[in-house]
């Protein structure tokens, strides 16, 4: 992989790793109430929304499209 | 409706950034832990890049103004003070913990990557698919390990996740003590240049997300 292909690939791992703790990690404390539906399928739709200012997000997409 | 950003010890002073909504920043105490929370308005939040950011951007600032800080996951909030109170009581001794653990510390995630996604296994029985299928997945989990087992050593603690995309083989998130950061960077490096059909990215310093404790226990 070459130098020039992998500045948006960490672009986007910055992001994924970004949305993926804010949604999926962090303190959890019993009787709270979930005010957003946050499951590990959200982390892409959030990641989708970030994703498209930074222009990699057809890729993106057919990423999910696989799965 | 209370939203929660983060629990602390230590809490010098808010910082002078607006929460999800565009709300105020406020402070509450309860045995000695700080809570950092603002009011909302209804009973939904959507995860939009707006609300994100925001979530996130409040509990970065709150990092350097706290002795220790555990982050709150997006989205949760609370019917009324005494439901806050409550939940955090209930929690006491596992948030002290982690506060302990995280004192100091920062989170560095890494993540490894394949250039491509793995082709399906191409085989002429269900039987030569499943074990071409096993085979890919007790190679990922090799090296998934080769690349986390030097990284954990320089750790106070650690998580790892394997391949939860078609191309992702491995994720993890690491504790360090500040002095040791460049030492795990280094040593990121050395994997990189010895995995040159993957991309290694380590990213960080986080708030503990990772080392916050979740629903899980």
């Amino acid at each position: 992989m070459s130098a020039e292909s992998k500045r948006p690939l960490e672009q986007q791992i910055t992001l994924l790793e970004l949305v993926d703790r804010v949604l999926n990690k962090g303190v959890v404390l019993t009787g709270d109430i979930m005010l957003s539906v946050a499951d590990v399928d959200l982390v892409y739709v959030g990641l989708r929304v970030l994703l498209a200012s930074v222009g990699t997000l057809e890729e993106l997409q057919a990423e999910a499209a696989e799965r | 409706m209370i939203y929660l950003y983060a629990i602390a010890e230590e809490l010098a002073e808010l910082p002078p950034v607006a929460g999800v909504a565009g709300a105020a920043l406020e402070r509450r105490a309860v045995d000695g832990l700080e809570l950092v929370v603002s009011e909302l308005d209804g009973a939904a939040l959507e995860p939009t890049e707006e609300t994100l950011l925001a979530h996130a951007r409040v509990v970065d600032e709150l990092v350097p103004r706290a002795g220790a800080l555990l982050p709150a996951r997006f989205g949760r909030g609370f019917g009324d003070e005494g439901a806050l109170v409550d939940a955090v009581r209930g929690r006491a001794e596992a948030l002290r913990e982690a506060l302990r653990l995280v004192r100091g510390r920062v989170e560095l995630g890494v993540r490894v990557v394949a250039e491509g996604a793995e082709p399906a296994p191409e085989a002429d029985s269900g039987r030569a698919y499943m074990e071409a299928r096993l085979a890919q997945t007790a190679e990922r989990e090799r090296l998934a390990e080769e690349v986390h087992r030097p990284l954990e050593r320089l750790a106070r603690a650690s998580t790892r996740t394997v391949a939860a995309t078609p191309r992702l083989v491995v994720s993890g998130a690491y504790l360090l003590e500040l002095d040791d950061v460049e030492a795990f960077r280094t040593r990121v490096a050395e994997l990189q240049a010895r995995h040159p059909d993957l991309a290694v990215a380590c990213t960080g310093p986080w708030p503990a997300y990772s080392f916050a404790p979740g629903d899980d226990e």
